[in-house]
Parts: C-alpha cells; sequence; structure tokens
C-alpha cells in the first residue's frame, strides 16, 4: 500500500483534470444523468407541461391566456432536478492488498477518481470503505473544496481483515438514504458472497455500478509444481499440485466467477466493469463513462 | 527363471532394496512451497469440483508409483541377466570347438563367410543347452581366452570375440574332457583331424579362389645392386579363371597382364623392378567372383641400393677377403691392424681377431675380438664347442643354416651390461649360456664373433655368403621387409613404433624388450624405434590357405545355419534383460509423458 500523502501524487491529480474535461467533452451534464430524478411540480422556473385544473387547487398557476384562448382551466408545470447522492464503495479488506500494482491503491484512486469529478459537478459523494461490514466512512459532502478531504480519507484507510459486503450494505442501508447511484469497487473475493447484498440495493431501489479489479496474477498465477496456498484473509491453507489442467480449469473458473457478476448486474440493469490493475486507471474511468449507465 | 549373474538371495535382496528405495523416495518429497493468495475461494470452489471427478484422480499417485517401481524392478531385474528355463533346451553340458583357421574366411553364395555360418550354427547350438548349464567354446586358433566352461550367456560372448585367425597355425585343441557333447564346426580345409567322439558339423561349400601364394623382393645374384620380385599365383577354383595381376611400386614399370590359369593349376614368375625407386611393391590379383580376399594381395619392400664402402682390418686371412670381393656392390679397403686409421670413413667395420681402443665411428662385425675397453671382456677359451642353436627368425640368419657349423676353438663371452644374455643383446648364433655370435643395434650396430672363420668351417659353408649378405643388408638397413602372417607380430626392436602404409599409428604392446603389434589384415608395416626401422609385410601368401575348396568334406554335409542366428551374430539378440531394459525404457518415457502433462501428478 501506498504510504499516506504518496497515493494521490500530482501526477494522479492532472490526470483527474484531464479526465474531468474529456467527460465534460464526452457528454454534457456529467454524472446527472437517468441517476438524477426529475419530478414535475407546480413550483420552479423551468416550464415543464401543463394539466387539467382540480377544482380546490391553488390558481396561481392558472394560464389565463390559454383559458381565454381554448375556454380550459389549465396549471403550468415546472420541472425541479432531486439532488441525488453517489455512494462509492470501495474493498477494504486483505485480499486487496496483493498484486503489482495493489488492487487497494488501485481501487482507491477508482474511488478518488470518481468521486472528483462527483464533487467537481455538485453531486453529493458518499466514501465507504468496507470489509467485514462498514470498515470506514465519509460522510455525505458536496462542492469542489471537498476534494482534499475526499483524498486524505481514502489515504487514511487500511486494508484489514476479511470480506462481506452483505454486512457492509446492510448496515449502511440499515440508516434511511436517499436513492441513488452505489458504486463498489472491489475483487468480488467475498466469501459469503455477493447476490445477498445486491438483492439488498435493489430492495432499497438503489442504482449500482460494479467495478471489478483483479491483478493479472489471480488470473493465471505463477504457482510451482507443488504449493501450499494460504489465504490471506482466513489464514487458512491448501495443497495443490499444479497442472497445466488444474491451471486451465482454475482460469475457467475466474471467468465464470466474473461472468456471473456481470450476468446478476445486466438482469438487474446496473453496470458492470471488469478491469486489471494493468490496466490505467484514467483508461478504466473512461471506459466508465463510454458504458452511459454513468453518465446522463 | 534363472538369474544368471546373481545369486537367488543376491536378486532378492537387489529387487526388495530397489522397491523399497523407489517408495521411500515416494514418501520423502519436500515440502511444498508457501504461497499466500488474496483469497482461495476459488480455488476452493474448483477443487471441489475436481475432488468429486474421476477415479484416475485418485489413483493417480499410485498409478505414478507403480510405473516408478517398474522401473526400477526392471533394471534391477535385467542387472541379475534372467533367463527363463523354456528358453532354453535340456543339454546341461555342451563344448563347441569352431574351426577359425584362416579359410573360414572364405564367402558362401548366400553373402555370408563360412566363419559366420559357423557361429550361427554355434549358436543354435547353445539354445539346445539348458539355461543353468555349462558351456565351452574353444577354437582352432588358440583365441578362446578360457577352457573353463561358463554359462550360456558367457559362451556367447567368447562366441562374439573369435575372429578368423589368417595367419596363426590351426589344429584341433588339445585333450578336452567332457561329459556332454562336443561339436566341431568347420570346413574341413586347414584343421582336419578332430577325435572320434567330436560330433563334426561342416560349413564347407566350394567357391572360387585365386590367390598369390608366394611373392618376394630380392636382389639378382649376379647383379646385386639390381632386384626382381618372384609371385606365385594359384587358381584353386574348381574351374579355370582369367586372372588380372598388377604389381605396383614407387617408379615406373611392373607388371599389368591378364593370364588364364586351369582349376588347380600355380604358375610364378619373375618381374624386373629396375624401374622401381626404393619403397614399397604391392602384388594384387583380382577374378571375377573370388571369395577370399585376404590372399589377394601381398606386399614387400624394396631396399636403397648403393655401393657400400667397407674397411676391412685383418692381420691376414684369404675367407673373408675373397668372400667379400665375390661382392660387387662392395668397395673393400683392406688394412693392417699397424695401419688402421681411426679417422678412416667407410660404411662397415670388419675387425678380424683385432680391434681398435676406441669404437669405430659406424657399425662393425668383429671376428673374435681381443679385450677392448668397450667390448665385453673375454673370460675363457673353449675348444670345439657346440653349436646348439641360432635364432631363424634373425634377418641374419635369413635363409642361413648352420647343422654342419664345427668350432675349433672359441671364447667365452663375459657378462656386461647390454651385452649378452640382457635384452638389448640377441643371441643369433647359440645359446645365452654360451653365445657364438651376438648382435647390438645400441649404441651402434655391432656383431661379434666369439670365434675365428679361420678356427671353423664357416667360411666353407655354403651359407657363409649368405650370411654375410645379410650382414651387409642388416648393417645398411637395407633389408627387405620381414614376412609375417596376419595376427599377432612381434619385432626385435624396443619401444619401436609401427605404422601402415598410409602412415596410420598402430597400437603396440612391449614383451620383454621387443615390440607386439597385431596386424589383422594383409599390408606393409614400417617398424621405428630411433635411428632403427625394419619393415614388416604382411601376408598369408600359403598354398594351404588358399586352397579353400581342399575340403575332407563334400558340398552335401553342409549344416545351415538358421538365418535369425546369422542375423544374431554379435548382437544381444532378444534376451530378457534386453526386454526388461526395453520395458524400463519404454516405462521411463511413459513416466515422463505422463509426468509432463501431469496425468500422474
Amino acid at each position: 500500500m501506498a504510504e499516506n500523502g504518496t497515493l494521490f501524487d500530482e501526477e494522479f491529480l492532472k490526470k483527474l483534470e484531464y479526465l474531468n474535461i474529456v467527460s465534460n467533452h464526452m457528454i454534457p451534464g456529467h454524472l446527472h444523468g437517468e441517476h438524477r430524478a426529475k419530478k414535475k411540480t407546480d413550483s420552479g422556473i423551468e416550464f415543464a407541461d401543463y394539466r387539467q385544473y382540480v377544482s380546490g387547487e391553488d390558481t396561481k398557476n392558472i394560464d389565463w391566456r390559454t383559458y381565454l384562448r381554448l375556454d380550459k382551466l389549465l396549471l403550468r408545470m415546472f420541472e425541479e432536478e432531486a439532488d441525488l447522492p453517489i455512494y462509492i464503495f470501495f474493498d477494504a479488506s486483505r485480499s486487496m492488498d496483493h498484486g503489482e500494482p495493489l488492487k487497494y491503491d488501485y481501487a482507491r484512486k477508482i474511488a478518488a477518481a470518481l468521486c472528483y469529478i462527483g464533487l467537481l459537478n455538485h453531486d453529493r459523494v458518499n466514501l465507504v470503505g468496507y470489509a467485514d461490514g462498514i470498515a470506514h466512512e465519509m460522510s455525505s459532502r458536496r462542492g469542489k473544496n471537498q476534494v482534499w478531504h475526499a483524498f486524505r480519507f481514502l489515504e487514511s484507510v487500511p486494508a484489514n481483515g476479511t470480506t462481506s459486503i452483505e454486512k457492509a450494505f446492510k448496515s449502511f442501508f440499515s440508516h434511511r438514504r436517499r436513492r441513488g447511484l452505489v458504486v463498489v469497487v472491489t475483487d468480488f473475493l467475498d466469501e459469503t458472497g455477493f447476490e445477498k447484498a445486491f438483492d439488498l440495493l435493489r430492495y432499497f431501489r438503489q442504482d449500482l455500478f460494479a467495478i471489478h479489479v483483479y491483478s493479472p496474477d489471480e488470473l493465471r498465477p505463477q504457482l510451482p509444481d507443488e504449493v501450499l496456498l494460504e489465504d490471506s484473509e482466513l489464514g487458512t491453507t491448501e495443497r495443490l499440485k499444479v497442472t497445466p489442467g488444474l491451471m486451465d480449469a482454475y482460469s475457467e473458473k475466474f471467468e465464470e466467477h466474473c461472468e456471473e457478476v456481470n450476468s446478476y448486474c445486466k438482469k438487474n440493469g446496473w453496470g458492470y466493469v471488469r478491469t486489471s490493475t494493468e490496466v490505467p486507471f484514467e483508461d478504466l474511468i473512461l471506459q466508465v463513462f463510454r458504458q452511459g449507465r454513468f453518465l446522463g | 527363471m534363472t538369474f544368471l549373474s546373481m545369486s537367488p538371495l543376491l536378486i532378492g535382496i537387489l529387487l526388495g532394496g530397489t522397491a523399497v528405495v523407489v517408495t521411500v523416495l515416494y514418501w520423502l518429497k519436500p515440502p511444498p512451497r508457501r504461497m499466500v493468495v488474496p483469497s482461495k475461494l476459488l480455488w476452493d470452489r474448483l477443487l471441489k469440483e475436481k475432488r468429486r471427478s474421476t477415479l484416475l484422480d485418485r489413483l493417480r499417485w499410485w498409478m505414478s508409483l507403480i510405473i516408478a517401481l517398474g522401473i526400477g524392478l526392471s533394471v534391477a531385474a535385467a542387472m541379475g541377466r534372467p533367463e527363463f528355463a523354456w528358453t532354453g533346451g535340456e543339454i546341461p553340458r555342451m563344448t563347441i570347438v569352431i574351426d577359425n583357421s584362416a579359410t573360414m574366411a572364405a564367402r558362401t553364395p548366400d553373402g555370408f563367410t563360412r566363419w559366420e555360418h559357423a557361429v550361427g550354427l554355434a549358436r543354435g547350438l547353445l539354445e539346445q543347452g539348458s539355461v543353468d548349464g555349462e558351456f565351452l567354446i574353444l577354437d582352432t586358433s588358440g583365441q578362446a581366452p578360457s577352457t573353463d566352461p561358463g554359462d550360456r550367456r558367457s559362451a556367447r560372448a567368447a562366441l562374439d570375440n573369435l575372429t578368423v585367425s589368417l595367419g596363426a597355425s590351426s589344429q584341433f585343441p588339445g585333450f578336452i574332457e567332457t561329459d556332454g557333447p562336443l561339436y566341431f564346426i568347420s570346413d574341413g580345409v586347414l584343421v582336419r583331424h578332430a577325435p572320434a567322439q567330436a560330433e563334426v558339423v561342416s560349413v564347407y561349400d566350394p567357391a572360387d579362389n585365386v590367390g598369390i601364394t608366394a611373392f618376394e623382393v630380392g636382389s639378382v645374384p649376379s647383379v646385386p645392386l639390381e632386384y626382381q620380385a618372384f609371385l606365385e599365383i594359384t587358381n584353386a577354383s574348381l574351374g579355370s579363371k582369367q586372372v588380372s595381376v598388377r604389381l605396383t611400386g614407387a617408379g615406373e614399370g611392373g607388371l599389368r597382364e591378364t593370364v588364364t590359369l586351369e582349376a588347380g593349376e600355380t604358375r610364378g614368375r619373375t618381374v624386373d623392378l629396375s624401374g622401381f625407386d626404393r619403397g614399397p611393391v604391392r602384388a594384387t590379383v583380382t577374378t571375377d567372383g573370388d571369395v577370399f580376399a585376404a590372399d589377394d594381395v601381398a606386399f614387400s619392400f624394396l631396399p636403397v641400393r648403393s655401393r657400400t664402402r667397407i674397411a676391412l682390418v685383418s692381420p691376414g686371412g684369404v675367407f673373408l677377403q675373397s668372400a667379400l670381393a665375390d661382392e660387387p656392390r662392395l668397395r673393400v679397403a683392406t688394412l693392417s691392424p699397424q695401419t688402421f686409421d681411426p679417422d678412416v670413413r667407410a660404411d662397415l667395420y670388419i675387425f678380424d681377431r683385432w680391434a681398435p681402443e676406441e669404437p669405430p665411428p659406424g657399425p662393425a662385425l668383429l671376428f673374435l675380438p681381443p679385450n677392448v675397453p668397450w667390448l665385453a671382456p673375454t673370460v675363457a677359451v673353449l675348444s670345439y664347442p657346440s653349436v646348439s642353436g641360432w635364432d631363424a627368425s634373425h634377418p641374419l640368419m635369413r635363409f642361413v643354416s648352420l647343422e654342419d657349423l664345427r668350432i675349433e676353438r672359441a671364447v667365452r663371452l663375459g657378462a656386461r651390461p647390454g651385452e649378452a644374455g640382457t635384452a638389448d643383446v640377441d643371441v643369433v648364433i647359440g645359446t645365452t649360456e654360451l653365445p657364438l655370435l651376438i648382435a647390438t643395434e645400441a649404441p651402434r650396430k655391432v656383431i661379434r664373433a666369439a670365434f675365428a672363420l679361420e678356427d671353423s668351417n664357416f667360411p666353407l659353408q655354403p651359407a657363409f655368403p649368405i650370411f654375410l649378405s645379410n650382414v651387409l643388408s642388416w648393417m645398411m638397413d637395407e633389408q627387405s621387409a620381414v614376412p609375417r602372417s596376419p595376427g599377432r607380430i612381434e619385432v626385435t626392436l624396443a619401444d619401436a613404433e609401427v605404422t601402415d602404409l598410409e602412415g596410420a599409428e598402430v597400437e603396440t604392446s612391449q614383451v620383454s624388450g621387443r615390440t607386439v603389434f597385431v596386424a589383422a589384415d594383409p599390408g606393409l608395416y614400417t617398424v621405428t624405434a630411433g635411428t632403427r626401422r625394419m619393415r614388416v609385410a604382411v601376408g598369408i601368401s600359403d598354398r594351404d590357405r588358399t586352397a579353400i575348396n581342399a575340403s575332407i568334406f563334400s558340398p552335401e554335409d553342409r549344416a545351415t545355419a538358421p538365418p535369425e542366428a546369422l542375423r544374431l551374430a554379435g548382437e544381444a539378440g532378444n534376451e530378457l534383460w534386453v526386454v526388461l531394459l526395453t520395458v524400463a525404457t519404454l516405462l521411463v518415457i511413459a513416466e515422463w509423458f505422463t509426468y509432463h502433462r501431469r496425468w500422474t501428478v
């Protein structure tokens, strides 16, 4: 893990600036997408529509000109933009503290980038580091002057403990939360599974974008002929005789696991992207934007 | 099953030990490397499915162990040289005498030689012996290493080590005591007699052969500086033959002609070698269908021709002067002991009953010299010593017979390092106890007679001029090539190098101050020891060896070796240890194949 103060260096910040500019050019509106709810009210600035006047309603929005022309009482409706939050969950379990570069650093950079773009566009952003439940949480922030606070928070969270995203979601959404966009940055190496956790999001009518981070040696580990594998989170061991057939089966199993997550997200209309830590994080962010689901 | 090279107890220990070692090695595998992974989640899922898979997966460790045991036990069992009882016959003891005389090298119409047929038949006979029986292989040339019977495998090995002996004299080996069958496999040409109890197996098959039965290069008696070659050819075929004869050497001339020889005809002729320079001379004969190549070529050597300066120092005597005067290739200066000047230059010094105080600068022949510092002293005077023998193989005694030599007075030569009785001195006439004529080659060639010509009838012997001629040739290193038969050849030079006609060095050994080498085929060999040099012409110019059809058998008597026995000659064949090693090799390949595909790990 990078030392405090070095994870988000000057070069990283330059890349964030670049991402912000590129995202502005790609689709105007930034994060104001389909995640941003629009409701029609009787107050506001931007005209949206007419509707039939019902007896007893306030008469201040009756369009009298139309009444004179059509002899009908119609009320003017206005569109009001709702302030929907972004919840960024990043996996801070011990399994993230592996790979070269570290999956955990990579995940935090993604979280930082999304947080940065969100804050610069006046979105309300929550940062949550989770392991076997919520480990660290930065409460809801808005405005670009909160960027440094978010970065310091991300740098201060260590990777430790086992993984249970379900517990984290349960704990987080047990409090009253507004509907918003949940971004999860994780390696999906969760013994308790992800399905129940995602079902919770569906129950709370939250939108989800899952970012699956893995290191190259997870896809194709370099193992000797005989090896004693030790689980970094649980400390359990397994003796293996490594054969090409076993390695092929493992790779298939990995792909299968990724496909499970992808299918689940697709089935629920959620976004999913899988990335190796070899891919520059800014490329990944652009890929996230290009998926469209994230942007309006 | 019988193990030929080990006792049952030993082979049991070997097999058991191998099994234990292999099994223990399988248990003593090094601990695996520990590696921390982010999560075993996917590995656990995968292994859960894998463990539910096939029986083969569960048995792979055992498969690997069984293959390794198979390899180890196969190799261990092969070391014991096993044989199954059913692979042998019932004869418990057997003796096979195989004829490996020169004519066995004759090729038969089927392309194999008589020798190969004989070996094939011997192999077939051995197969009839029981697995744990005793077998003895002997030959007619004394090559067989042991006269003690051994097992069937050692008999086969002895058989494989035998070769046709082109040069050695051949005879049925001495008394053989056996209570089993005695077989004699022969072509009946050079070895014609076998004991009555021997069951004779014939490999004789008539064939064509024309060979050189005599070849010699020598000087013309009337003109000693000129040389001639005598060449004799014999047609040993059953019909007449057209023979192409060639005689080649260094320079021009020689012979190239085609003659027709009737069956059994021998024809000799003399060829003038005046056109040849000093060097090897080679005679070859070629004819259609010739099956015996060893007698188709013969070699000799044409020596240097020049006049020799002789300094004869004698108080007076007619024999030496008159004998030397008859030699046209000599220029003789006769001196008395008083007029002898040590600085006089000569190619050869002859001292008659006198010797200088200092050794002469060149080779010397001395008859009854007085005691001088450079010669061994005389210790006694003998009257009428008996001439008990002479070394007929020495170049000085070529064509010399001393049957009627009588000596009235001689001296007994005293012992002295490097003289009579030691390795550097050749006793040419007499014995080591009573040497009458000795020859040394180092530091210079010296021939010393213990008697004066005037005290013997040697000058009156017909061999005396020949002896003098031999002395001149030996002293001047002019001798022609020494004829020898193929095989083991011993020359009188110590620590000599031997090269063949192409200049390739021949392996030698030293035996009692003599150089020994093996010449398997006809050729001209040069033996060099320091400044001394001699040539050995190896060939089988011999009518008996050329006469390959002079067999006591008729062609109808011939036994034929089975083709597989002919093919297997010299090979391991399909013996069980070969099969076991093949199995081990296949298992190693299988192990390698399955290991690299991780089928057995």
